[in-house]
């Protein structure tokens, strides 16, 4: 379980300084889906980081069970990242001179998996191994990433806007491929998204506004990726 | 404006070592012609033959130390134009396909020129505070007629305003080059990997299948560190470059106290010494510059700083030995030759052998040099952050 406790953080210094993130507490069940949304400069992205461990708060702690990761050294964080975080970003970040296995290498063998190939052929790619990210559709790439970040078999996924991206197919083609994995490799999803509709996809759904959670509710139905409107 | 008189000012290795370039070019060549003046004073034969032997030094300096730092300014010259345009692609293909021609945009690059000027003046304006002493040692035994200090406009137009003109030619001639490709090469992502795309349907790209093979066995380290030190050979000529002026300075250095001065042995260490720290700081800020979102998400996915460290700078380790150790024989060579062929017929020239000491020392010295810089490096990539790479977009 994810448990934050008054987080607050601030960007910026001296009279720029304000605040991005407001007292936030939440809990995030271990298996579950998670959404964050709200819209543009809500504070979604910075709690998402902040939860991953990728940025520090200023003010509250972030517990994964027992463990506070704020207080954590750089050295541990990153120790904790590699043992339990997966991440997936809107642009990807996949490494331009590398190809598909290698790039989904960097994320197997933090884990010591060996048998990441069956993850690329999960995501549809096995016969792309070998291509390099600028011969693939931003489908594609961001399937890729998808392999990437759960072949270092992560208990917890972060995901910042992954079908931002991408056109309506793809990115219900890709939202499916997480759920499925999801249900085989039962990893933890934390979601943002501005998009309501994939809202309807998770189990609990967190709404941001202006650095505040402005509700928190769960759905009692929850949609495929192919039954969500876009 | 494309290129502004600020991004030549980023020019600093290209000014350091055409400075060093015409620093040493100047004092030796004004000496040659100043020494050209007595000619016709030479009476006796050890005269003749001191003159004769200090024209042949001019000769080999000028050509080995001078073509040297001159090829090296120009492969710099190019690499920071080829960096420049891989960097400014999407602005330099806005340009192209709103009508502007590669021409257009390419003469802008002259500017890259000043740079060259301001490490030539410089040089020059060294050699002139340096030769007083300069000539007084050529001729501390006095084998040769006094030989006074003039100043040649010919020199300068040599070694300051030829380079110049030169060297913005040269680049704007380069830039023309690189920028005639399609006006979406340029404006897509990963601008290097297409490029190898279309090389590859033409059928260019040999043996690539075999070594993609090879790559994927294996670790993902392992291969980064391979293909960082393939992506950009020319980093690996400036690494090789500054261990190798490391080595045979320093190590010429040591033997010029013997064979000539203390004061040219320290010139000589000096020179070494920033040559080497110019040239190695600026390759390696450019791979963590070219890297940094690989860094990040290296750091994001949990790699340490270490492991980040020596995926991008473990490759260039061995490279700098062997560019030591080619310093080490080039030392060796020349010294050899000015001390067996040029000063041949001198009489008084010590005997030169081979300093292992030496060598050793050096070797310790490079090695901490070396280590202090990577540790450095490897401190500096603690301090990117996935969140700048995201703030890029």
């Amino acid at each position: 379980m994810i448990r934050a406790e008054g987080i607050t953080k601030y960007y910026g210094a001296g009279k720029n300084r304000f605040p991005v993130l407001k007292e936030i507490s939440l809990s995030v069940e271990e298996g579950d889906f998670t959404v964050i949304l709200g819209a543009s400069g809500s504070g979604k992205s910075t709690l998402l980081n902040v939860l991953s461990g990728l940025e520090r708060p200023e003010g509250g702690r972030i517990c994964y069970g027992e463990t506070d990761i704020t207080a954590f050294s750089d050295r541990e964080l990153t120790e904790f990242r590699k043992e339990n975080v997966g991440f997936i970003f809107q642009q990807y970040y996949l490494l331009p001179n590398m190809n598909v296995d290698q790039n989904v290498k960097m994320g197997a063998d933090l884990a010591g998996n060996r048998n990441y190939g069956d993850i690329i052929d999960a995501v549809g790619l096995g016969e792309k191994k070998r291509q390099y990210p600028s011969e693939l559709s931003g489908g594609e790439q961001q399937r890729v990433s998808v392999a990437r970040a759960l072949a270092k078999r992560p208990r917890f996924l972060f995901l910042d806007e992954p079908t931002g991206a991408l056109d309506e197919e793809t990115g219900r083609q890709v939202l499916d491929y997480i759920v499925r994995l999801q249900k085989e490799y039962g990893f933890t999803i934390v979601m943002v998204t501005h998009n309501l509709n994939i809202a309807e996809m998770a189990k609990t759904v967190i709404r941001m506004n202006s650095g505040r959670i402005s509700d928190i509710h769960t759905n009692e139905i929850r949609k495929t990726a192919y039954e969500i409107g876009w | 404006m494309v290129v502004g008189i600020k991004d030549a000012a980023k020019l600093t290795g290209i000014s350091v070592i055409m400075g060093c370039a015409v620093l040493i070019c100047t004092m030796f060549l004004n000496y040659y012609f100043d020494m050209n003046l007595i000619e016709d004073q030479l009476a006796s034969e050890q005269e003749i033959i001191m003159y004769h032997a200090q024209e042949a030094t001019v000769r080999v300096i000028c050509l080995v130390a001078g073509g040297c730092l001159l090829a090296t300014s120009v492969v710099m010259l190019f690499f920071y134009i080829k960096h420049y345009i891989d960097t400014h692609k999407k602005e330099l293909g806005i340009l192209k396909a709103i009508g502007y021609g590669s021409w257009k945009i390419a003469i802008h690059f002259w500017v890259f020129g000043v740079s060259v000027f301001l490490g030539a003046a410089a040089g020059f304006g060294g050699a002139f505070l340096l030769m007083p002493w300069f000539y007084a040692l050529q001729n501390k035994d006095h084998f040769l007629p006094e030989v006074l200090l003039r100043f040649h406009p010919e020199v300068f137009a040599l070694l300051v305003i030829l380079p110049t003109a030169a060297f913005s030619a040269l680049a704007v001639c380069y830039a023309c080059i690189k920028l005639k490709r399609p006006v979406m090469l340029l404006l897509k992502e990963n601008f290097q990997v297409l490029e190898r795309k279309s090389r590859k349907a033409e059928g260019m790209v040999r043996g690539e299948k075999r070594e993609r093979t090879q790559k994927t066995e294996a670790s993902f380290v392992e291969n980064l560190k391979r293909s960082t030190l393939r992506s950009k050979k020319t980093l690996v000529f400036f690494i090789v470059f500054a261990s190798f002026c490391f080595s045979a300075m320093t190590q010429m250095s040591f033997s010029m106290k013997d064979l000539s001065s203390e004061m040219m042995g320290a010139m000589m260490l000096l020179i070494g010494l920033t040559l080497a720290c110019v040239t190695l700081l600026l390759a390696i800020t450019t791979v963590i510059r070219g890297n940094t979102r690989t860094i990040a998400m290296m750091q994001v996915f949990g790699y340490s700083q270490k492991e980040c460290s020596q995926a991008l700078l473990g490759g260039y380790r061995p490279v700098s030995y062997i560019g030591f150790a080619l310093g080490t024989i080039y030392q060796y060579g020349l010294l050899r030759v000015m001390v067996d062929v040029v000063f041949r017929d001198v009489e008084g020239v010590p005997v030169y052998e081979f300093d292992v000491p030496v060598m050793l020392v050096s070797l310790v010295t490079f090695a901490i040099f070396y280590e202090a810089v990577m540790y450095y490096y490897t401190e500096k990539i603690k301090g990117i952050s996935m969140k700048e790479i995201m703030l890029e977009g």
